[in-house]
């Protein structure tokens, strides 16, 4: 192994590892569901959080005077779990019903998540199978 | 039908199996003859036909509605039309690894047609590896995502759930499967190493053979990522084109270990160094795409995209483990044969800037790689999940691309093995001085904010270097031809004559495009949100939008309606476009999204979103953004991609003693 070559490997892996270390500690966010948030709701506001949920009535959207998304949250995997509001100050995303998965990046301030980011999952290629499905081709049964 | 194309994978596994075993047997005697390496090959095309039979036959079930099929009843439905049948194909799981399969054999048939010159002791291991590769796939596709499924159910169903409205797109005809032949391509290069390794034969010959192919996966795979972000802008209304979501990361991480060995294969060839770095990479780029479908068929990490939950994941663990465990074992048993021949000498030589070009790809790799794990890492070290989105990936990025880009200004015109101080004065003073002059330029135009002006002064710097080499160039190409520099014919032979440098060099134009477009359409993009009832008008910047009427459509698919709105030129009124955005119902989903009107321009981008119509039906809400000098965006990328097919063609074989290296690349650049 030649110097250059140590030296510049070692260089770039301190300023990588430096880089990607303060990066992180400056843009992190806690990631929650609705419940964990609201049993965290007695600490205060919380800032920076990511919460996958699941979108529950009521829906609330109007584009007048300014875009505002209002809806309630729960978690996808608890339907008896804790339900959080969700307001978001900007265009519905595509495919935003109830019933669907969505990504919140936000605020949690007064009881409300504030989003600053909302997408909707997007269903696409690799959803789980159907149940039910069995080989077919050879061996395979109608 | 479903028959058919099941017997057809079994067939397939068996002929890969039978590629596999045979090919370690083969390489493993050292009188192999040429008749054993024909089987193989022969083997290896028959793998393609079988699984195009398999393909074709899913293919023929969704077209003719066959709901007897569990995936095509999931799919598609009647009222699709039938190029979205035919893209439902790869539209799930089950029928994008068949694809991924069909593409991959369609590599592998490739190589084994052109394989009839390669050393004899080699063609068995390659075979082999290629092999292996497709029996892995195939075995998940077979046991694991079988498309061939039947639908349980006690009649056939009149019609199938159909294909998420997003996914009804022209793109999903082409996005895909450039993707997945970017992915696929990249099993190539590594079947060749580990063949190099397995043979012995590990002389610079098979890193110039994997070179080409490597650069055809390489092309794909840029092509398939600008697609998929042309896609997202146009059809997912926020005006963006990367979210540095998981499923991108996953399709980037290759793509950037695979431009870093494009540029130190050629450190190896010329100077016979970074031979272990070399196969470390190309192990990593394979590694990588087999962790990207493993990460987006895992359910590992949160995504706009919902991943299954799926328990094939640890398949994937399996052979991701498999192929690095391999690799390493082969390179600690030929590790004598892979001491480097030399030392980098200075760090002012064009080996040391490409070595410092692969820190840096590496370094974004390692801080993509970092960001989509971070949850998985947080959680199992401080028990909490965290993660980390947009704003972390351009704080470690930007400044890297910055660098790589100035880098790329800097790799192809400095000398090999050491520079002096007077050459690189000659070679980068007056660019130095060009780009200072640009940022001066820009700062006292009113653009203060620091990476705008950084980058465009770097971009600066880079196009003034590029164009130094063709100067360079068309001055020794017309005193050798005593033509005139500048003209036209000059710059064409230049080119044919060194169109592997030049190739290169279209690339790097191609880079800096689009580099200057992402800076412009990230620091001076305009984002405004308005409702206007008819005849109304809302005025940004130079431009004036009026809203004109509602056009109510309904197809077998959709109901839409339309705002039609007329953009004029703010200055003199003049009509510019008439931008229909579209909002649509999907009844059978039961879903809503939005389509997006766009005027692309020169200059800038005009781009519309219709986000609601009030309860009277006479006013619109529309989101507006105006993204300055997207379109470059796409241009570079086209470049790109133009470059990278001029210099993958195979160079012309002059004599007998080149026909020894047929997939030989200039040594030139």
């Amino acid at each position: 192994m030649g110097r250059i070559f140590i030296t510049l490997v070692a260089l770039f892996a301190v300023l990588a590892g430096i880089m990607v270390f303060q990066a992180t500690r400056g843009t992190s966010s806690l990631v929650l569901t609705p419940s964990e948030l609201v049993a965290r709701a007695g600490q205060g506001d919380l800032l920076r959080i990511r919460v996958g949920a699941r979108v529950v009535e009521p829906i609330e959207y109007r584009t007048e005077p300014a875009m505002v998304l209002r809806f309630d949250a729960k978690d996808p995997k608890d339907d008896k779990g804790a339900v959080v509001s969700v307001v978001y100050e900007n265009l519905k995303p595509d495919m935003f019903a109830a019933g669907r998965d969505v990504l919140i990046d936000g605020d949690y301030r007064g009881g409300v998540i504030k989003a600053a980011k909302l997408q909707t999952q997007c269903p696409s290629k690799y959803e789980p199978a159907m149940p039910g499905g069995h080989p077919g081709g050879v061996g395979g049964a109608r | 039908m479903a028959e058919f194309g099941s017997f057809a994978l079994c067939l397939t596994w068996v002929l890969a199996l039978g590629g596999t075993v045979a090919g370690v047997i083969f390489g493993l005697n050292p009188a192999s003859s040429s008749a054993r390496n024909e089987i193989l090959r022969r083997l290896t095309i028959l793998v393609f036909v079988a699984l195009g039979a398999s393909i074709g036959s899913l293919g023929y079930s969704f077209v003719t509605n066959d709901y007897s099929i569990q995936y095509v009843w999931q799919y598609s439905n009647r009222d699709m039309p039938w190029i979205y049948k035919i893209t439902a194909i790869w539209g799930g799981m089950d029928g994008s690894m068949l694809l991924w399969c069909f593409l991959l054999a369609g590599f592998c048939a490739l190589v084994a047609r052109a394989s009839t010159h390669y050393p004899r002791p080699f063609v068995p291991w390659l075979m082999s590896f290629l092999n292996s590769s497709t029996l892995f796939f195939t075995t998940i596709t077979l046991f694991l995502t079988n498309p061939f499924r039947y639908l349980k159910h006690q009649f056939i169903l009149p019609d199938g759930n159909g294909l998420n409205p997003l996914l009804q797109n022209e793109y999903m005809a082409i996005h895909p499967p450039m993707l997945y032949l970017g992915f696929t391509g990249l099993a190539v290069p590594y079947a060749f190493c580990m063949a190099a390794l397995a043979s012995g034969q590990i002389s610079n010959d098979w890193i110039r053979m994997t070179r080409r192919w490597t650069l055809v996966g390489w092309t794909f795979l840029t092509a398939g990522i600008v697609l998929g972000g042309h896609w997202a802008y146009l059809e997912l209304g926020w005006g963006g084109f990367w979210a540095w979501d998981p499923v991108e990361n996953a399709s980037f991480l290759p793509w950037l270990i695979t431009t870093a060995f494009l540029h130190s294969v050629m450190v190896q060839e010329r100077k016979g160094i970074l031979k272990v770095w070399n196969i470390a990479l190309i192990v990593l780029a394979y590694a990588l795409t087999v962790f990207g479908t493993f990460l987006t068929r895992s359910g590992l990490v949160q995504s706009v995209h919902a991943f299954a939950s799926t328990d094939i994941g640890w398949v994937f663990l399996l052979y991701l483990g498999l192929i690095v465990g391999v690799a390493v074992a082969l390179i600690v048993w030929r590790r004598s044969e892979l001491k480097p021949e030399r030392t980098i000498e200075s760090m002012f030589s064009r080996e040391a800037v490409f070595l410092l070009n692969n820190l840096v790809l590496l370094s974004i790799c390692f801080a993509v790689l970092w960001g989509v794990l971070f949850p998985v890492f947080s959680e199992a070290f401080t028990g909490q999940k965290q993660t980390v989105g947009i704003p972390f990936f351009n704080a470690v990025n930007v400044p890297l691309f910055l660098l790589l880009v100035f880098l790329m200004g800097v790799g192809p015109t400095i000398a090999w093995r050491r520079s002096s101080l007077g050459q690189l004065l000659r070679s980068f003073l007056v660019p130095f001085l060009g780009a200072f002059v640009v940022a001066t330029a820009l700062v006292w135009a009113g653009i203060t904010e620091f990476y705008p002006v950084l980058s465009y002064a770097i971009c600066f710097f880079v196009l003034m270097t590029i164009l130094g080499e063709v100067q360079r160039g068309l001055r020794v190409q017309a005193g050798v031809t005593h033509s005139t520099q500048w003209s036209p014919a000059t710059l064409l032979t230049l080119f044919r004559r060194q169109r592997v440098k030049y190739g290169a060099h279209l690339i790097h134009f191609g880079v800096l495009v689009m580099t200057i477009a992402i800076t412009a359409s990230m620091a001076h993009k305009v984002e405004r949100e308005f409702t206007l009832a008819p005849n109304e008008r809302f005025n940004v910047g130079r431009f004036s939008l009026q809203l004109n009427e509602f056009h109510e459509e309904k197809t077998r698919n959709y109901e839409a309606v339309q705002a039609h709105v007329t953009v004029r030129a703010a200055k003199d009124d003049a009509v510019l476009a008439v931008l229909a955005p579209e909002l649509r119902f999907y009844p059978k989903n039961k879903e809503t999204t939005t389509e997006v009107a766009l005027r692309m321009g020169a200059r800038e981008d005009i781009y519309l979103v219709l986000a609601g119509v009030d309860e009277t039906g006479t006013k619109a809400s529309l989101k507006l953004y105006i993204n300055p000098l997207q379109i470059w965006l796409w241009y570079g990328a086209i470049l790109m991609v133009l470059g990278g097919g001029i210099v993958a063609l195979p160079i012309r074989r002059a004599s007998s003693q080149e026909a020894l290296q047929p997939v030989g690349v200039s040594r030139s650049v």
